[in-house]
């Protein structure tokens, strides 16, 4: 993928800028790198398990559950000629987000609930790929509204899943196949995997619209 | 004929766009009810040329530091009200039925319609006010809400008064809080050299990994969780991101418990 690197298991992002979360900087070849290691993010963790999504650097995403922005700060190194637009609802990781977006002119922050999609309708223009990291029991109804509002035909989606958000009582594998049963009316699925032993119960969803 | 209008962002298009003067406001009232049948940068990279991403990043960022600044002042006070409002709701639709009852006793009358009426009304309140007590729990308290759950963590947080308070209690206190009663009830009692139980647990008591323990361990379990209901507690006052494990650790302790 565009600006990553892997240096022994750990990938990094090329980037010309500061530590966003404590993660180590370092210099290669005369490139400064940030260190973006598995267990802080699903899409490193994605990385590391041998799955590549295509990025070239100009595209345009929506993403939905940015919390802090450790992903995203990751993300922004490798679109670094696209946009980001970051949704998150809770006001306290939302604040470290601004700090992360004051900095990066990729970045868009919406302090908006991504299941309303319509709220912020008027502001976020038509992507190439949703991302969405929320832990919700209706994650994919609102994956699939904003699909609608702001998904380009063709457009993909990448979705991790945590079984426990979805049900808390029945079996990991059950879940899986049923948000993947429900997802592929919808996208082709692509590719999906697990994120052990970096995410405890959780997988990844990668996919087109139809 | 219907006139198609469209909210955008830095203004709204209908037979011509106009242009907005406010752009915050123009931002906060971007909604449409359903997708842009066009591309809103293609528009606005027309109008702006190539400021348009800087001048978005500027006003997203404005508005949304304001609007984040004034969720962060009010929120939990937002808890305690609702937390206040539903335990008065609960106690009057107890009146209500109680009040029924007395009347059946009596004499059918059609006026225990009205009475059913109302508490079916009242009962739909609650309802609705426990769902937004989910929605914002989720939201402030993710951690508290991982291991407590929704209802028994904005209990705690209407015990304490705030969040901040909550995380900075003891966890003893925690432990007990919403059993005051029978604390002082035994404490008067042992004062007056009688033996008596101190209880081992308040709000917390209706957690399932309290009750679904025999009665001798749930001490211990209730111990346990307090502690980490105000480590969770501590992380959404500080950081408010959810953190993987806690959850783990509470219920290992009880399935450790339970087998003993
Ligand atoms: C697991 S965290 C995301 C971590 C992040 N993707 C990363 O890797 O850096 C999930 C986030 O989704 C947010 N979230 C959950 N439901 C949401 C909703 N309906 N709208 C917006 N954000 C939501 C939560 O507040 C939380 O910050």
């Amino acid at each position: 993928m565009r600006n990553v690197r892997f240096f022994g298991n750990v990938p990094a992002t090329k980037s010309r800028y500061g530590s966003h979360y404590g993660e180590k900087i370092f210099e290669y070849r005369g490139e400064r790198y940030r260190e973006w290691i598995p267990w802080r993010s699903k899409l490193s963790a994605m990385l590391v398990k041998g799955h590549e999504i295509d990025l070239k650097g100009n595209e345009k995403i929506l993403y939905l559950g940015a919390a802090s922005g450790t992903t995203i700060s990751h993300l922004a190194d490798i679109v670094d000629e696209g946009i980001l637009y970051a949704v998150e609802y809770s006001a306290k990781p939302f604040k470290k987000l601004l700090e992360l977006a004051k900095i990066r002119e990729n970045i868009i922050p919406i302090f908006h609930d991504a299941s309303k999609p319509w709220e912020y309708s008027g502001i976020v223009e038509k992507v190439d790929l949703i991302y969405q990291d929320i832990s919700q029991k209706n994650q994919v109804e609102i994956l699939k509204l904003n699909s609608h509002f702001f998904l380009k035909d063709r457009g993909r989606i990448l979705m991790m899943v945590k079984a426990k958000s979805i049900d808390s009582t029945a079996e990991d594998e059950e879940i899986f196949r049923r948000v993947l049963e429900e997802l592929s009316k919808s996208f082709d699925i692509l590719l999906t995997d697990s994120l052990e032993p970096f995410h405890k119960g959780h997988i990844f969803v990668y996919g087109r619209k139809v | 004929m219907l006139k198609l209008r469209y909210n955008l962002w830095f203004g709204e298009l209908g037979e011509v766009l106009e242009v907005s003067k406010d752009l915050r406001k123009s931002f906060e009232g971007a909604k449409n009810p359903t997708p842009l049948p066009f591309n809103v940068s293609e528009l606005g990279l027309k109008v702006f040329g190539k400021d348009y991403y800087g001048l978005l990043r500027k006003i997203a960022i404005e508005v949304s530091e304001e609007k984040v600044e004034k969720e962060l002042r009010s929120d939990d006070k937002y808890v305690v009200a609702l937390v206040k409002a539903l335990e008065e709701i609960e106690e009057a639709m107890n009146n209500l039925k109680e009040k029924k009852e007395e009347l059946e006793e009596v004499r059918e009358t059609e006026i225990l319609e009205n009475f059913s009426g109302s508490i079916s009304n009242l009962e739909r309140l609650k309802e609705r006010i426990e769902e937004e007590i989910e929605v914002v729990m989720q939201r402030i308290s993710p951690n508290l809400v991982e291991i407590a759950g929704a209802k028994i963590g904005a209990k705690l947080i209407e015990k304490f008064g705030s969040l901040e308070n909550l995380a900075k209690a003891p966890a003893s206190k925690i432990q007990i809080v919403g059993a005051e009663k029978s604390l002082y009830k035994a404490i008067a009692r042992i004062k007056r050299g009688k033996e008596a139980k101190i209880p081992k647990h308040g709000i917390i008591f209706t957690h399932p990994f309290i009750r679904g323990l025999p009665k001798n361990k749930r001490g211990k379990m209730a111990r346990f969780l307090a502690s980490k209901i105000s480590i969770a507690a501590k992380i959404d006052l500080f950081r408010g991101e959810l953190e993987e494990g806690l959850y783990d650790s509470v219920k290992k302790r009880f399935e450790e418990l339970r087998r003993l």
